[in-house]
């Protein structure tokens, strides 16, 4: 199949009684890597960077989660990437850390509906039941390393590279028609 | 499929998020260039190759990204304990004592 | 109302016909029969020929241990499937099902020659057969192996249907959906956890849909599994039929296959025909019951010869009786039953033959009282009859004796040597098994999993007995998972409790040579081939097995393993135990691939990576070829072209003036920190200390063996910040060897890897017009030799978008690679073709880089190195920092295999005649030498004609390095290619065209 995904042109995914997948505009992403100075690494964000593994934290505009014990990835408008840039780039080199742009590296996945946890199954060998509601965890999505968002009850975002979005994306859309149809 | 806990994200999960890295504690050398040739070669080439508890790394690749070290039972596949890199060897006696 | 169907039995539903055909011919069942159950309401027991011999079979069992009435099953076109149990297949309305292994016909088959050469075909046939001469292999032995080899006939179209695959977590997963699994069931429902019941049948009950007889607490049997199943649902365990638990994995990983199709007349719309389900359960529950074992004796083939236990489920689940007069053979009280049954059905039964001198007498005064003769101590010895069993020779014995046989008349033979556990899911756990002499069977021992066995899989017997155990089984599981339960009591009424003895072949009075006693119906495995086996020197059952083919069929064994393990240990005159099972293997029954595949099958099969501009080349008919998981544009075609032509405009487009290409695959990884230098210049054979920012510098990876592992530029896009390119196919590794070296050699580095390959698009301009067509698109900063030399980096914006802009070339041009946020990839590139067009600006592919890249001399790691060449080797021992005190493969690059002179080394090849040489060939000094030749190396690369008028090749070869200007040959099937070993510089070696 050859769909075209672009976080420049969103569209529906997939749409049935099960659950809708939808692709997001594009957004600012930044991986944020540092071992210490945390709190002045957060201050200059405005939130408390979180530090289990998995775990998000929110402040007006920018949601941050945990990825690792050294990472975070940043997610802004874009038009504040440049000004978190420059605040993170004013710490250095007093406390050492490594923020890089991946603001265009990966397409965002909103899969939503009665089903949509079920639907993560059928390429998610990990029990998601262990994800709470506003927690995010890197896994493997069928073929694809994804960072999956748990955003509330039945709501979830899923952060794809580009290059295997069209994968993932039949993936999901084949998934939503088959829960569907067996729930007719 | 085995699960396997990172000790970083202390979780226990499904072996595909894992990849495995061979035997653990090989530290390349201070200096290599010291090296004699059969000190060399047994850093590159020789492993141990057990057959029971073996010391290995894994990584936890489509996870937190951490590469990490386990004692895994290479007859049962049972993994008798996973830490974090850079940690000392547990005791195994111990860790086969704990078992009984 | 067919003739053997009777009104009122069964759950099947005589109200709905079901019309299907089989070999063409057209029949009616009913909804809810098998294949077999409806061909049997007709009367039709033979249903196939056997593989070997080619003997005709019926079905023997009822159930997916079947290992006889095997038919393929069509419907419409590419859904054709071989090997169907007809047994298990249930049939629906324009059902197209044929037999096997039979030409012309079923009834009339020429295959069966094979039956009257049976001596030909014993035990280790092929193995003694097919040796000698070694060149009849191919052209005789092989041929007629594989013509008569397989069960039935290979499909040759593509599946249309389409499969799925689904991940669950559960508290408790139960196998088995009879009485042990309900019971198990109904004790963790309701309590908060997870509970899946699971059964391959289309209904859950297992043996108490074959025995309706049974009060359960007061409750009619059926009355109180609708009421249990109901309970069940109603607590919230998810309840799961059509479903095969085929594999039990590591630490309670479960493979289970849901058939959600092949029931149905009409195909539902997105529903896949299978579905596989990967459960991982905390807690599993075997609830499998047991598999009845036939007897061995002379004819135990015959179609009319089938279980006793088979025979009680099509008459009572079915509504089936399989013969008007059928006769028992049996060395367990269970084919009592049977056979009781079957007479207060309105059969005619002509005799309860049981092997075992006394029987209990409450099962002998109930065969009296319906006028059944009874013959204790009796074998059988022979069935008659050609396509159908009409008579059986019976004989009495007496202490090892034999008597004189008796013919007596039946249409069927319903026979049991008792029952073994279904242990299949408990061994695949690792679990041990102990051998059982009162039982002579093996029973489930320990297992290293969170795992209990319950009921008739661990040797209990009877209704009672299987609900008390998979009550007190759950108990146990509950405990483990931190749950109590009550303890529930059963009592059941009309119980069939029972016992038997175990037998071997049966006694007869005729040559046991001559015995065609079947032990594997599936692979024609005879008494006789398993002695056979043990004479010519088999000791292990393993061996036996793979000598004789037991249990080596698509049943796995179910009915053989046990009667082959008892042959072979009496033949050995030893223990069972001490003979050893084999081991049962996943999955439990065969499984399609579609299962296995799951979504990855056509155009979904795997994932192709394609870069943002992909749709361009796409659109502009490019042709592409596999990178790794990426596809990248091979060539751009124009009317006419085949790929040299276009090859070689693109290449001399290219020189002439400006191409444009895709690099985006290129991978890439940000280093970042105070310590990035220090750790790039770790990693790279060259110096990057004092590369200064804005400057770029070609990198080459070893491994510490010193062997080239990859290349690519790095760029100083910072003080504290480099910019890594790595080959197409090397990036994941790249990175994984990057951070192993970092998490695990230095984590005392400040310095932090990240993947941006998908970050960026990059495109590449080549071609003395490259500087003239991009200046206009960069804003402030001029691209002159003086302001942006060869090897320097900017961040700029070009078309608006911010860049990294590269002056760097992989062509030997004035070259340019434009780095943007990849979406913006594709507008950036249609603007750049757009300003082309004056330029005649062309794009090309990977195969024109390769030969403009080949021009210049420049490697391919994985094409002209192949993971055991050196920096020195590939004539690049400018790339290796001399005054580093150490980096990957510094320490590895002095190892003295890698200092020998003579070891192959990279060249330039130029062929006599002007040929083009092959990539991969062989390379030798001296053509006129005997065969074998000494191979003195190979051709990596090789290109028909580029840009410097003639084909040209790279090559490693022995010490080539000293051997410019030497003639070598490369000798091919219909010639020898004599070819001159140059330097590998063919164009520009001054490097003049790079300059602006």
């Amino acid at each position: 199949m050859s769909i075209a995904i672009s976080s420049l042109t969103p569209s529906t995914i997939a749409e049935t009684s099960a659950a809708k997948v939808v692709s997001l505009p594009m957004q600012g992403r930044l991986s944020l890597r540092a071992r210490d100075g945390l709190d002045k690494l957060g201050a200059a964000l405005g939130l408390s960077l979180p530090q289990k593994i998995g775990q998000c934290a929110r402040a007006d505009g920018i949601e941050a989660v945990c990825l690792g014990p050294d990472e975070w990835t940043l997610l802004l408008p874009l038009d504040q990437v440049a000004t978190v840039t420059e605040a993170l780039a004013a710490l250095m080199p007093e406390l050492p850390h490594a923020l890089t742009d991946i603001s265009g590296r990966e397409v965002t996945f909103r899969i939503e509906g009665t089903r949509a946890a079920e639907l993560l199954t059928i390429g998610c060998a990990r029990d998601l039941s262990g994800v709470a509601p506003g927690e995010a965890r890197r896994t493997l999505f069928d073929v694809a390393t994804v960072v999956l968002w748990h955003d509330g009850e039945n709501a979830f975002r899923m952060d794809v590279w580009n290059s295997f979005a069209p994968f993932i994306a039949q993936t999901l859309e084949v998934g939503c028609k088959e829960l569907a149809a067996e729930a007719a | 499929m085995l699960l396997i806990h990172c000790p970083y994200c202390d979780e226990t999960l499904p072996e595909l998020e894992f990849t495995y890295a061979g035997e653990a504690h090989i530290d390349r050398p201070e200096n290599p260039s010291e090296q004699s040739d059969a000190e060399w070669e047994s850093f590159l080439f020789l492993r141990e190759n057990v057959k029971g508890p073996h010391f290995e790394r894994w990584r936890h690749f489509h996870g937190c990204g951490r590469y990490f070290n386990a004692v895994r039972n290479t007859i049962t596949d049972k993994f008798y304990i996973t830490y974090k890199a850079g940690e000392a060897r547990p005791d195994l006696s111990a860790l086969l004592e704990d078992e009984k | 109302m067919s003739k053997f169907r009777l009104r009122g039995k069964g759950r099947v539903d005589a109200s709905q016909p079901v019309v299907f055909t089989f070999d063409g011919k057209p029949y009616t069942g009913v909804k809810g029969d098998t294949v077999a159950s409806a061909l049997l309401s007709h009367g039709v027991h033979l249903m196939g020929r056997s593989f070997k011999y080619h003997r005709p079979r019926g079905a023997i069992a009822a159930g997916s241990e079947e290992p006889n009435a095997l038919i393929g099953t069509r419907r419409g076109p590419g859904r054709f499937e071989p090997n169907t149990r007809a047994t298990v297949q249930e049939i629906w309305n324009g059902l197209d099902a044929s037999s096997q292994n039979k030409f012309p016909s079923l009834k009339f088959d020429v295959g069966a020659v094979n039956d009257a050469a049976y001596m030909l075909f014993s035990a280790g046939f092929y193995y003694k057969t097919f040796m000698w001469p070694r060149s009849f292999w191919d052209k005789v032995y092989e041929p007629f192996i594989r013509a008569a080899a397989g069960l039935g006939v290979s499909p040759t179209e593509e599946d249309p249907d389409t499969y799925a695959s689904r991940n669950l977590h559960c508290d408790l997963l139960i196998v088995g959906a009879g009485p042990t699994g309900i019971a198990a069931a109904r004790e963790a429902a309701g309590k908060g956890l997870s509970v899946v019941l699971v059964d391959e049948n289309p209904e859950m009950g297992g043996t108490l849909l074959s025995e309706p007889q049974a009060h359960i607490n007061g409750k009619a049997a059926w009355d109180w599994l609708a009421d249990e199943l109901a309970a069940l649902k109603e607590a919230g365990v998810k309840l799961m039929t059509r479903t095969t638990a085929i594999g039990y994995y590591h630490q309670n990983l479960i493979g289970m296959v849901e058939k959600l199709t092949d029931h149905l007349a009409e195909l539902p719309a997105d529903t896949p025909r299978e579905r596989m389900w990967r459960v991982r359960a905390k807690q599993v529950l075997l609830a499998q019951g047991a598999l009845e074992k036939p007897l061995v004796f002379h004819g135990n083939d015959r179609p009319g010869v089938m279980l006793a236990g088979s025979a009680q489920t099509y008459l009572n689940r079915y509504g089936v009786k399989v013969g008007d007069s059928p006769m028992v053979i049996t060395s367990h009280d269970s084919a009592w039953y049977a056979a009781f049954d079957l007479h207060d059905a309105g059969a005619r039964v002509q005799a309860i033959v049981d092997t075992r001198a006394s029987v209990r007498e409450n099962l002998q005064a109930e065969a009296r009282n319906r006028g059944i003769p009874v013959k204790l101590n009796h074998t059988v010895t022979a069935t008659g009859g050609r396509l159908r069993v009409n008579n059986v020779r019976i004989n009495p014995m007496d202490g090892s004796r034999v008597g004189h046989g008796q013919w007596i008349k039946c249409d069927c033979l319903l026979m049991s040597g008792g029952w073994t556990p279904s242990l299949h899911l408990f061994s695949h756990t690792k679990g041990k098994l102990t051998w059982d002499d009162d039982m002579t069977t093996f029973l489930p021992d320990q297992t290293p999993e969170d795992c209990v066995i319950a009921g008739a899989s661990r040797g209990l017997w009877g209704l009672e007995a299987a609900l008390e155990d998979g009550s007190a089984k759950a108990r146990e599981v509950l405990a483990a998972l931190g749950t109590e339960a009550e303890i529930s009591e059963y009592t059941v009424a009309n119980d069939r409790p029972g016992t038997g003895v175990t037998m071997r072949e049966l006694p007869t009075d005729r040559s046991a040579g001559k015995a065609k006693a079947f032990v594997d119906y599936q692979n024609d495995v005879t008494a006789k081939d398993l002695r056979l086996a043990v004479r010519e020197g088999m000791r292990s059952i393993e061996h036996v097995k793979r000598y004789t083919t037991n249990g080596m069929a698509t049943d796995q064994g179910k009915m053989s393993n046990i009667n082959g393990l008892n042959i072979a240990a009496d033949a050995l005159g030893k223990r069972q135990p001490e003979v050893g099972l084999t081991t049962f293997r996943p999955p439990y029954t065969p499984t399609t691939f579609g299962a296995f595949a799951g979504y990855h099958r056509g155009d979904h099969f795997e994932v192709t990576r394609k870069t943002q501009i992909d749709s361009w080349a796409e659109a502009r008919g490019a042709v592409f070829e596999p990178v790794g998981q990426w596809r990248r544009a091979r060539y751009f075609p124009q009317a006419g072209e085949d790929m040299d032509a276009a090859v070689t405009r693109e290449c001399a487009a290219t020189r002439k003036s400006v191409g444009i290409f895709d690099a985006s695959t290129l991978g890439k990884i940000e280093v970042v920190g105070p310590d990035a230098a220090e750790f790039v210049n770790r990693m790279y054979t060259n110096p990057f200390l004092k590369l200064a920012p804005g400057k770029c510098r070609y990198g080459l990876l070893l491994g510490d063996d010193g062997f080239i592992r990859d290349d690519g530029v790095i760029a100083r896009v910072g003080e504290d910040r480099f910019h890594v390119t790595t080959t197409t196919g090397g990036a994941a590794r790249v990175l994984t060897m990057m951070e192993d070296y970092l998490q695990t050699e230095w984590p005392d580095l400040n310095v932090w890897l990240t993947s941006t390959t998908e970050q960026y698009s990059t495109i590449a301009l080549n071609g003395p017009n490259a500087a003239k067509l991009l200046q206009p698109f960069v804003k402030d900063f001029a691209l002159t030799e003086e302001n942006f030399p060869h090897m320097s980096c900017v961040d700029v914006e070009v078309a608006g978008y911010p860049a990294r802009l590269w002056r760097v070339s992989f062509t030997g041009e004035i070259g340019f690679e434009i780095n943007v946020a990849a979406p913006h990839g594709r507008d950036l590139w249609e603007k750049l073709w757009e300003a082309g067009q004056p330029y005649d600006i062309t794009p090309y592919g990977t195969e024109t880089m390769h030969v403009l890249r080949a021009e210049k001399g420049y490697i391919i790691v994985g094409q002209d190195t192949d993971g055991t060449v050196t920096p020195h080797d590939a004539g690049m021992s400018w790339a290796v920092g001399k005054k580093k005190a150490d980096f990957v493969g510094m320490r590895g690059l002095a190892r003295p295999d890698l200092t020998d002179p003579n070891r192959k080394q990279l060249v330039g090849l130029i062929s006599e005649d002007k040929s083009k040489l092959e990539e991969g060939a062989q390379i030798v000094f001296d053509p006129k030498q005997p065969i074998p030749m000494t191979m003195r190396g190979h051709v990596t690369s090789s290109y028909d004609q580029g840009t410097t008028g003639q084909p040209i090749a790279l090559a490693l070869v022995e010490g080539g390095h000293a051997k410019m200007g030497e003639t070598v040959y490369i000798p091919m099937e219909d010639r020898t290619i004599a070819a001159k070993i140059t330097g590998t510089v063919f164009l520009d070696p001054e490097n003049t065209r790079l300059k602006i």
